[in-house]
């Protein structure tokens, strides 16, 4: 019964939040002389099946970086390194993949746990001088960023390839049978990357580790609270770094769709910026792996609805980011005011349920039921 | 300013009414409200509202300075009917609030923190040094000026939260729970300036719930209970504190005195040289010893800031760099995180129960869980075992008479004295040798105060050691064996409750006695 | 709390995107409603040509622009009807891919694709669109595709002439080259410059230095890098820089106007494109000129009445003006002998230009 109330108000306060977002971004369409209708009409319109096929991928690619993301939020850490994660991590699966030292899939899986590894190891250096010497996560992990930029860069022209004809940097390309084939869904061009259902297993592995296991509590309780945590028995520190770690090793799965699925090497093309879109979904997606799969949902659907307008209607898709940011904003407003709402009808619950029945000991003084008589 | 009034005695039942309080009125969902409160404040008279914690008196005093608006009622201040949106406009009308916590920039001089905000009156130059050194000459108050506020005492400091407000033009006074943060000699240096201010003439609303203080100071005495002024008391001759208790329960009240002693000479808790060096100053804790034997409650008295909390997390293995021994029925707790000192048998009662007792966004059976995540029946082979925490959850709700509709309530829906039953009840669970308890029943109202002395009581009966630690001289000399008293991280005093008063503990927690 | 230049780009993007639709509407979009209003005397077809910017698009004052400029050339003689679209920093794959598939879903044929990075979602999209013929810049990879036109550059050949300008004018025989972003591309400046310098002067110093490595793309956009990079050069006794660093050329310019020594352009002329204050500093640029590869592309497509399209590898070197050096400024009028005699040496095949350093 709470639980639909909870869910209820979930739903409620993500459609306030949306349908906020639509108006602003409508309103900044209808000042700049644009036309709203034909924009909305192109975004809202039912997308063909190879676009229903991307909105997917690129779901999933930003479903791993939320999920990651997310994983810091519940013990109050801001992961910003995501990108910087992911895109050393792709990097080093790429070349783990195109070096194929072992065959078939197994080379898949070693370069899957290389890039999780590096991932985490990554992520681990801010978790531990978060730790060691109390330096802000949220520093050190924009700064990792600027340094795998460059690490990868430095790297990348050493495992470059030059293919014949081409001004693309690329790393050597994964073998055939390491690839993680797709399927199709309609009739139009492009699969649905296979690992789609890696991304779902993670979902479902963050559900349980954080709801059922004792790692999990400790986690949220020292995001709920870290001085209740410290009082009853978490180590703080090392819930720290063990989180960033856990995060890295999430973040350093997000490329691993693309390089698996289409793109098959690391390079000048590679997709980046996805660690900041993935911070924008896990808020929107409230770290929840429910939520966060409709956030990811939506970002790549407004994305992908939003590429040829431009061609179409003559409106350039940055009004999409627009609508992106505000819904980011428009959520983390009407969440909190949701949570307030809540807070108050469960306080209102827990003094109906105890009113009638529970004056406070000792009995003999005037029973609570008095006063609200003499309020009525 | 009061100046311009002509100095009023007081006279009780005669003097203009100040303050005019009717009918007034206000709802929180689940918590208790105001409910047709009915008061009269007389200037030049100190008026004390008592009541249990969660009785209203916060909120009653929040509507008179501002803070909340009532849902109904009227405010008359010096006969005229005021609307009170912001404490700006409660201070515009002459209302002025010295809050329980100071609110005052340590670093800054006196001048500089009651000039904060009011550089309009008095400027903040040499017509304000003046101002304030008038107003200190005219209370008594004793304040300099130019001291730094970080090199005053805690009665100094009120004394300077008082001038703040009087520099306003406030000739209505609240101070709540003025008292809790003094000591007793400092309680009547209190007591002193207020009765300077309302010979002066001003009115003083003095929020209490220690009775026998309210008896000594107070001119007129208005008790509320469950949100409602149940009567006031306007000639004090003859009314007694067990009186006043009774109006403020309506029942019989507990008694925190402990029954025959069940001490045993088996060590069960040993504490040997115990020192917490801070860096470049005095150490927090410094060579503490003592023992606590099973079946007794040892208490730690002293001014709050002296080592209390610090001991408590030395022996709770959460202060880092601590020297010393700490063996726990013969098992040495040095090397011993604070889950596994835990595990080895120690519940712990937190000071802060919302910072460091619960977690109050969590449902009730969560905060079963915390602190017990390791062990049965809150988790099983790494795996959080739901049902058993909820189910055990039920069964301290049930025994320790928690008060909520269900295990799934949020831990911030329910009342601070459910909470802290709660608390107990998880804590005792997991069967501990030690309990550490900090400031049991602070903030909780009368009915959890009784349950839970008779819940530590009952661990002491069944042969617990037991560290307590209050400010509440009463509640250590009610529960406690033995009474440490604790200054400046030293254990300097050792009591039997049995026969000490609460001045001679008073005078060895402000270091009175040490000369000697 | 937060912290992401996504997100903030995100929050911003708003507000400057209100500023920007209200200062200039037209800039995006609005040159493709020019040839049906522009009165009579515009030719009109019924060939619909879709652009596909890199990033930057149209105003980016480098090479998108150069090829706005051949597209807006052919659009005028021929009257064709352009639509254009531009990528977005880091975006998916698929999203370039769409890109394409929407001009053709929406009948544009052909479709000209901006930049190298492209070149895969070209080579896909015209295997899903056998009917529509495509164009790509600065890429050679596609050639097997029967419906795609490669247009690419002889930069090597056009850096040659620059640097033998900079090693004939060099009087410390030191000169620099400051790359924008290390790629095989720009490595082809590279090593154009440093031959043609070396087959003045074989003793001559030629210091080298990249601003930012693949996949960091920032060394295009960075004039703070490029003038820091061009000042250790002209410190160290260099006394012409070469730039081959889009927007971060800007700061190779100031670099040299403050130490009084010279730099030379790329792309396009930038003698009439650099700040005022700088432009004295360039002796000459080295002229790519896309512009001349779209517009030749879509004139033989003109021409044909579109029935035909190019297909196939086409490389703009010194022999089609494809690539070349500028003269603005007057400053290499004492050496434009010299420099077209190495010009005709390399469109004689008498000179083999290399194009990796």
């Amino acid at each position: 019964m709470t639980r639909l109330v909870t869910l209820g108000l979930g739903i409620l306060a993500a459609g306030l939040a949306l349908v906020a977002a639509f108006a602003i971004t409508s309103l900044v369409l209808i000042v700049a002389g644009d036309p709203a209708g034909e924009v909305w009409g192109e975004i809202l319109s039912w997308p063909e099946s190879r676009n229903l096929t991307n909105i997917i991928n690129n779901a999933t690619v930003l479903y791993l970086s939320a999920l990651a993301v997310a994983i810091g939020f519940r013990m109050n850490l801001f992961n910003i390194g995501v990108d910087g994660q992911y895109r050393v991590a792709a990097f080093t699966a790429a070349v783990v993949a195109g070096e194929a030292w072992l065959p078939g899939y197994l080379n898949t899986a070693l370069a899957i746990l290389a890039a999780m590894a590096v991932g985490a190891v990554w992520a681990g250096i801010a978790g531990l001088l978060r730790a060691s010497r109390g330096v802000s996560e949220v520093i050190s992990t924009i700064m990792l960023n600027f340094i795998a930029t460059s690490l990868v860069a430095y790297l990348l022209r050493k495992a470059a390839v030059d293919a014949e004809g081409s001004n693309a940097v690329n790393t050597k390309p994964v073998p055939e049978g390491s690839r993680i084939g797709g399927f199709s869904i309609g009739d139009g061009p492009g699969e649905v990357y296979g690992f789609v259902f890696i991304a779902a297993a993670a979902g479902f592995l963050f559900w349980f580790v954080l709801n059922r296991t004792r790692f999990g509590f400790d986690l949220r309780a020292t995001g709920r609270s870290t001085t209740a945590a410290v009082a009853n028995g978490i180590n703080v520190n090392k819930m720290v770094l063990a989180t960033m770690c856990l995060s890295g090793a999430v973040a350093g799965l997000v490329g691993l769709p693309i390089l698996f699925g289409s793109q098959f090497s690391y390079g000048s093309t590679f997709q980046s910026g996805l660690g900041f879109a993935g911070i924008a979904i896990a808020l929107l997606g409230r770290n929840h792996p429910v939520g966060i799969a409709l956030g990811a949902l939506l970002f790549a659907f407004l994305d992908e609805q939003s590429n040829p307008l431009q061609i179409l209607v003559g409106v350039s898709p940055d009004i999409v980011a627009i609508t992106q940011g505000v819904i980011v904003l428009t959520v983390v407003i009407s969440y909190e005011l949701i949570r307030r709402y809540a807070v108050r009808l469960e306080q209102q619950r827990v003094a109906r349920a105890l009113a009638p029945s529970a004056p406070t000991p000792p009995p003999t003084s005037g029973p609570s039921g008095e006063a609200e008589e003499v309020k009525a | 300013m009061s100046t311009t009034t002509a100095p009023t005695p007081a006279t009780p039942g005669t003097a203009p009414v100040s303050v005019r309080l009717r009918g007034i009125g206000k709802r929180f969902p689940g918590v208790i409200a105001n409910d047709d409160i009915n008061i009269d404040v007389r200037r030049g008279t100190i008026h004390a509202i008592v009541g249990e914690n969660g009785a209203g008196k916060s909120t009653l005093m929040k509507i008179l300075y501002g803070v909340q608006p009532p849902d109904s009622g009227t405010i008359e201040i010096n006969g005229t009917e005021v609307t009170l949106s912001s404490p700006a406009d409660a201070i515009r009308a002459g209302v002025g609030m010295v809050f329980q916590h100071f609110m005052l920039a340590d670093n800054l001089t006196v001048l500089e923190n009651v000039v904060l905000g009011a550089e309009k009156l008095h400027g903040i130059g040499g017509r304000a040094r003046a101002e304030i050194t008038r107003i200190s000459e005219a209370y008594g108050l004793d304040i300099d000026p130019d001291r730094l506020v970080e090199e005053l005492g805690v009665g100094a400091r009120q004394r300077v939260e008082v001038l703040k407000v009087l520099y306003r033009g406030a000739n209505v006074i609240i101070l709540d729970e003025p008292t809790a943060v003094l000591v007793p000699q400092e309680v009547d240096e209190l007591f002193g300036n207020l009765r300077e201010l309302k010979e002066e003439g001003l009115s003083v609303i003095f929020i209490s719930h220690k009775l026998d203080e309210v008896l000594t100071v107070a001119d007129e005495i208005t008790v509320i209970r469950r949100g409602t002024t149940v009567t006031t008391v306007t000639d004090t001759e003859g009314v007694t504190a067990r009186k006043l208790a009774e109006l403020m329960v309506g029942s019989q009240l507990p008694s925190p005195s402990t029954e025959a002693s069940t001490v045993t000479d088996q060590v069960l808790l040993s504490v040997r040289n115990l020192s917490l060096p801070a860096p470049g100053g005095r150490p927090l804790l410094d060579d503490i010893s003592f023992d606590i034997h099973r079946g007794e409650v040892l208490g730690i008295a002293g001014v709050e800031g002296n080592g209390q909390a610090e001991l408590v997390e030395a022996v709770m293995g959460m202060r880092p760099g601590t020297t010393g021994t700490i063996t726990l029925a013969g098992t040495d707790l040095g090397p011993l995180s604070n889950r596994a000192r835990r595990e080895s048998g120690i519940g712990y009662i937190p000071e802060d129960r919302h910072r460091h007792g619960l977690l109050l966004d969590a449902p009730l059976w969560e905060n079963r869980v915390l602190g017990h995540q390791g062990r049965a029946p809150s988790s099983r082979h790494g795996l959080i075992d739901r049902r058993g925490a909820r189910d055990d959850t039920l069964r301290i709700i049930e025994e320790y008479d928690v008060r909520t509709p269900g295990p799934d309530v949020l831990a911030r829906a329910l009342s601070g004295g459910n909470q802290q039953k709660l608390i107990v009840g998880r804590e005792m669970s997991g069967d501990p040798v030690l309990l550490i308890a900090a400031h049991p029943t602070r903030g909780v109202d009368v009915g959890a105060q009784a349950a839970i002395w008779q819940h530590i009581k009952n661990a002491r009966k069944e042969g617990l050691a037991v560290l307590l630690i209050s400010a509440d001289l009463d509640e250590l000399i009610g529960l406690s064996d033995t009474i440490e008293v604790i200054l400046r991280g030293r254990l300097v005093g050792t009591f039997d409750p049995g026969a000490v008063t609460p001045e001679q503990l008073g005078s060895a927690m402000t270091g009175a006695g040490e000369s000697a | 709390m937060r912290r992401s230049r996504k997100l903030a780009a995100l929050l911003t993007a708003g507000i400057l995107s209100l500023a920007a639709t209200a200062c200039g509407g037209d800039s995006d979009n609005g040159d493709a409603d020019d040839p049906s209003t522009g009165g009579g005397d515009a030719p009109s077809s019924d060939i619909k040509v879709g652009m596909a910017y890199d990033v930057g698009g149209r105003g980016d004052q480098s090479f998108n622009d150069s090829a706005a400029k051949g597209l807006d050339q052919a659009v005028e003689e021929f009257g064709m009807e352009p639509q254009e679209s531009e990528a977005e920093d880091g975006e998916a794959e698929t999203a370039r891919e769409e890109r394409l598939r929407t001009f053709a879903d929406a009948g544009y044929d052909p479709i000209i694709a901006v930049g190298f990075a492209y070149a895969a979602s070209v080579g896909k999209v015209a295997k899903e669109y056998p009917e529509v013929h495509f164009a790509i810049i600065d890429d050679a990879s596609l050639e097997a595709e029967p419906n795609v036109a490669s247009l690419v550059f002889a930069e090597e050949q056009g850096s040659f002439l620059v640097g033998a300008a900079a090693a004939l004018k060099s009087e410390a025989g030191h000169v620099g080259f400051v790359g924008g972003v290390e790629t095989p591309l720009i490595q082809k400046f590279e090593a154009g410059y440093v031959a043609g310098a070396q087959a003045v002067n074989p003793d001559i110093k030629v210091d080298v230095k990249y601003l930012t490595q693949v996949p960091d793309f920032s060394g295009f956009a960075d004039p703070a890098k490029g003038k820091t990079a061009a000042q250790g050069m002209y410190d160290a006794g260099a006394d012409i820089v070469y730039h081959a660093a889009g927007g971060s050329g800007g700061g190779v310019f100031e670099a040299a106007s403050e130490a009084g020594a010279k730099a030379i352009g790329v792309d396009s002329d930038q003698y009439n494109t650099a700040d005022p204050a700088v432009k004295d500093v360039i002796l000459t640029s080295m002229l790519k000129n896309v512009n001349v590869a779209v517009y030749e592309y879509l004139k033989s497509i003109a021409d044909s009445g579109g029935e035909e399209f190019p297909a196939g590898v086409t490389t703009y070197d010194l022999s089609v003006d494809g690539v070349g050096y500028s003269t603005s400024g007057g400053f290499v009028d004492d050496i434009t002998g010299d420099l077209d005699e190495f010009k005709q040496q390399i469109i004689d095949g008498e000179i083999e230009v290399p194009t990796a350093p």
